[in-house]
């Protein structure tokens, strides 16, 4: 590990692997991540890795279009040997109920304003998409054929491997566990392994990240919240888009390796940091998937785990600079769509950090809307 | 060609009932409730399943259930252990070409 750096990147995740990679692109000379333990071992390798654009909420519709912009070519721009398995095969996200229903029609009146191309969908043509849907008490569904999937390991990957070949320090097993600072200027980083003098310090620390701000006197707003999850034993093709319910709160996707990923989010769930997987949860999911998708009821499931989301208060994460601490960015507070915007935040933040205007406003992403009170409202969240 | 051993020193093997089944459409014979592998495996048929990405030959392997190596498909089910699965008179068997057909409807 080098003893010095133009910039220090915290995490190696989806979104420091990002961020490494742009700052480094964009001629950054000396960039040195530090990962606790090894790539996507956080919330990135235990996601269900879907990207979509049918949000509710402006911010995150524009982030999440240019995100796909990106991931349509970013094997190639990263140079990646192997495949990042990004498939598009759009999102069906269901209503069952009418407030849910009277929801959607506002978010895609909002999406097509800014130049997203879902619609609209009864229950027959939502059948007619997904043929092994069940659409029994279901009012209607939106669809956007850009949205899709991709695979977090890969992906991670490929960024990684494109930072270090733009001569990057991917440094592993590399705990951050102090920061120095001087005349409220980012100075030194600790680490495990050694202490790296850099004047720019970014927060990618996933959960962490309020433990990493606290290291330079910030307190972010945030908590952690477990997600569970689980997969399938491969089988013939038979689901193309992401299927999603907010009122029932699932998601459900077919990998193109055949397995079926899927998850449910619990209103009840406690915070904390409890990555441990339950069988209520086990039970819960094969009953809700398979109302939803019966065909699935033979099919065995091979593994299930659980991750965290980090929660801001307005389920929009926070991202770049903190006035009073020169020197320190931060891309964090996902609220569980993280791995989507990664591509387009790795953009902005190096952007950013480089003194350059971001070609994307977020302005209004950053920590003081808080204490300004201006929250945005995301209706779209599993 | 039978594979099947008849006399062993130490091991005996009690009466059972003779089934025919059929193993991509062709009828082949087994002992009923022996494991569906052990009679495709007499009766010479070592390929049971192709890879999911390479389209490689796939067979008889951990022989408890476990590695997915003889997935077949019985019946229109697939992901089948042909291992642990027991043989039934009339069983149509076939080889799982990598993740097998789509699950589908069947009551
Ligand atoms: C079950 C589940 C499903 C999800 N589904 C989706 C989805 O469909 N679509 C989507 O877009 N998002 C989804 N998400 C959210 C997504 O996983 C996250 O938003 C995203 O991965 C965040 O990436 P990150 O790089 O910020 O964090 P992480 O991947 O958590 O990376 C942070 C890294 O920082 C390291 N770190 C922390 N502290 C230190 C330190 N002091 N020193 C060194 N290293 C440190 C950690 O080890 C970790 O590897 C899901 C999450 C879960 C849990």
């Amino acid at each position: 590990m080098r003893p010095s750096a133009d910039a220090v990147v915290i995490g190696g995740g989806v979104v420091g692997a990002a961020i490494a990679y742009n700052l480094l692109k964009s001629g950054m000379k000396s960039v040195v991540l530090c990962e606790k333990s090894t790539f996507a071992s956080g919330s990135t390798g235990r996601c269900g890795a879907g990207v979509r654009e049918q949000w509710g909420a402006e911010h995150n519709i524009r982030l999440a279009k240019a995100s796909i912009d990106m991931f349509e070519h970013l094997a190639e721009e990263l140079g990646y040997d192997q495949d990042i398995e990004f498939k598009q095969k759009g999102y069906l996200i269901l209503a069952h109920t009418e407030k849910e229903w009277d929801q959607f029609k506002k978010n895609v009146e909002l999406q097509h304003r800014l130049g997203v191309n879902s619609m609209l969908l009864t229950p027959e043509e939502a059948k007619d998409i997904v043929p092994a849907l069940n659409t029994e008490g279901m009012l209607g569904a939106t669809y956007n054929s850009r949205d899709g999937h991709a695979n977090p390991f890969h992906t991670t990957r490929a960024f990684l491997q494109a930072a270090r070949r733009l001569g990057g320090d991917i440094c592993f097993f590399t705990e951050v566990t102090a920061i120095e600072l001087e005349a409220g200027k980012v100075k030194r980083v600790r680490t495990s392994r050694g202490d790296i003098s850099s004047p720019v310090l970014v927060n990618a620390a996933g959960p962490w990240a309020a433990v990493v701000a606290k290291m330079v006197g910030v307190d972010l707003p945030v908590y952690t919240q477990r997600h569970q999850i689980l997969v399938t034993e491969p089988v013939g093709w038979f689901l193309d888009p992401m299927v999603m319910s907010f009122s029932i709160g699932i998601y459900c996707q077919q990998t193109p390796h055949g397995s079926v990923v899927m998850g449910i989010g619990d209103p009840d769930e406690p915070k904390g940091y409890d990555t441990g997987h339950s069988w209520q949860f086990l039970r819960e999911m094969a009953s809700i998937v398979c109302r939803l998708l019966p065909v699935l009821r033979d099919v065995r499931v091979v593994r299930q785990w659980s991750g965290l989301y980090t929660m801001t208060p307005d389920a929009h994460p926070i991202l770049g600079k903190v006035p009073g601490v020169d020197g320190y960015y931060q891309a964090v507070g996902f609220s569980g769509h993280g791995f989507m915007l990664a591509p387009v935040v790795g953009r902005l933040l190096s952007e950013m950090i480089l003194g350059k205007q971001p070609f994307i406003d977020i302005s209004g992403l950053d920590l003081g809307r808080f204490e300004r009170g201006e929250y945005m409202v995301e209706p779209s969240v599993v | 060609m039978d594979l099947r051993i008849e006399d062993h020193p130490i091991l005996s093997f009690p009466e059972r009932k003779k089934v025919k089944f059929f193993w991509e459409g062709r009828e082949v014979w087994g002992y009923e409730g022996e494991p569906v592998a052990s009679a495709l495996h007499a009766a010479g048929i070592k390929v049971l399943h192709k890879s999911l990405k390479l389209d490689h030959p796939r067979g008889f392997f951990c022989a408890i259930g476990n590695c997915s190596s003889c997935l077949v498909v019985i019946d229109g089910v697939p992901n089948v252990r042909a291992c642990t699965a027991k043989l039934r008179a009339g069983m149509r068997v076939e080889m799982q070409r990598g993740a097998g057909p789509a699950p589908s409807d069947r009551e």
